[in-house]
């Protein structure tokens, strides 16, 4: 599915809420070019109180609600909208990336009509998923190397 | 032995193909700009599963 009314969405409330975060994983991915799908959106950011409070915020802007699936294990925040089945995923922590800061002096800034996106570098995306692991991700970081390395060649 | 051989060069010459085709697919996708790559959401079914 074309997701760029989504995405135009989930940009437009994260500016209006003035909550800085940087999208990663497959989502991420894709729109850095690889060839990958997902069912949701991840994010890292900063967990401040502020930060929190926008997060709340965020949610009311979405209709939506803020769980925390994997609480005390995880500091995960999911935030889950019924109506659509949007599910987005704020990480104050992921593998393979020393800091919000770092991901962020290296992420690149998209506008979806007018509304400004984060997403994280490839390489980074890369790194976390390789740290983590996960089995999941085995099939999907082939293609996402594969596109990092294309990226590379195309740039040389 | 000729039939394994055979099905030797048959899984090669699918495996080139099928790198031929992603890097064809990865090079469409760079040569679009970042806010129409968007064709990645997959949609979660009422009972169960995900579409695209």
């Amino acid at each position: 599915m074309n997701g760029e009314a989504v995405i135009e969405r989930v940009a437009a409330a994260l500016n209006k809420c003035r909550l800085e975060a940087v999208l990663i994983g497959n989502a991420g991915a894709a729109l850095q070019g690889a060839p990958v799908t997902t069912l949701d959106f991840d994010f890292m950011f900063r967990k401040t109180p502020a930060n929190l409070r926008k997060l709340k915020r965020l949610a009311r802007e979405l209709n939506g609600c803020v769980l925390r699936p994997y609480y005390p294990v995880s500091s995960l925040y999911r935030l889950a909208v019924d109506e659509s089945g949007l599910q987005l995923d704020f990480m104050s922590r992921i593998h393979g990336v020393r800091s919000f800061e770092s991901l962020r002096s290296r992420a690149s800034e998209v506008t979806f009509w007018g509304h400004r996106l984060l997403v994280a570098s490839l390489q980074d995306i890369v790194a976390s998923k390789r740290a983590a692991g996960r089995e999941r991700d085995k099939a999907a970081l082939v293609i996402l190397q594969k596109t990092l390395d294309e990226k590379r060649k195309q740039k040389a | 032995m000729k039939s394994a051989s055979r099905r030797r060069k048959a899984l090669a010459a699918l495996k080139k193909e099928t790198d031929r085709a992603l890097t064809e697919q990865i090079r469409r996708l760079l040569a679009l700009p970042m806010n129409k790559r968007t064709h990645f959401l997959r949609v979660r079914l009422p009972n169960g599963g995900s579409t695209l």
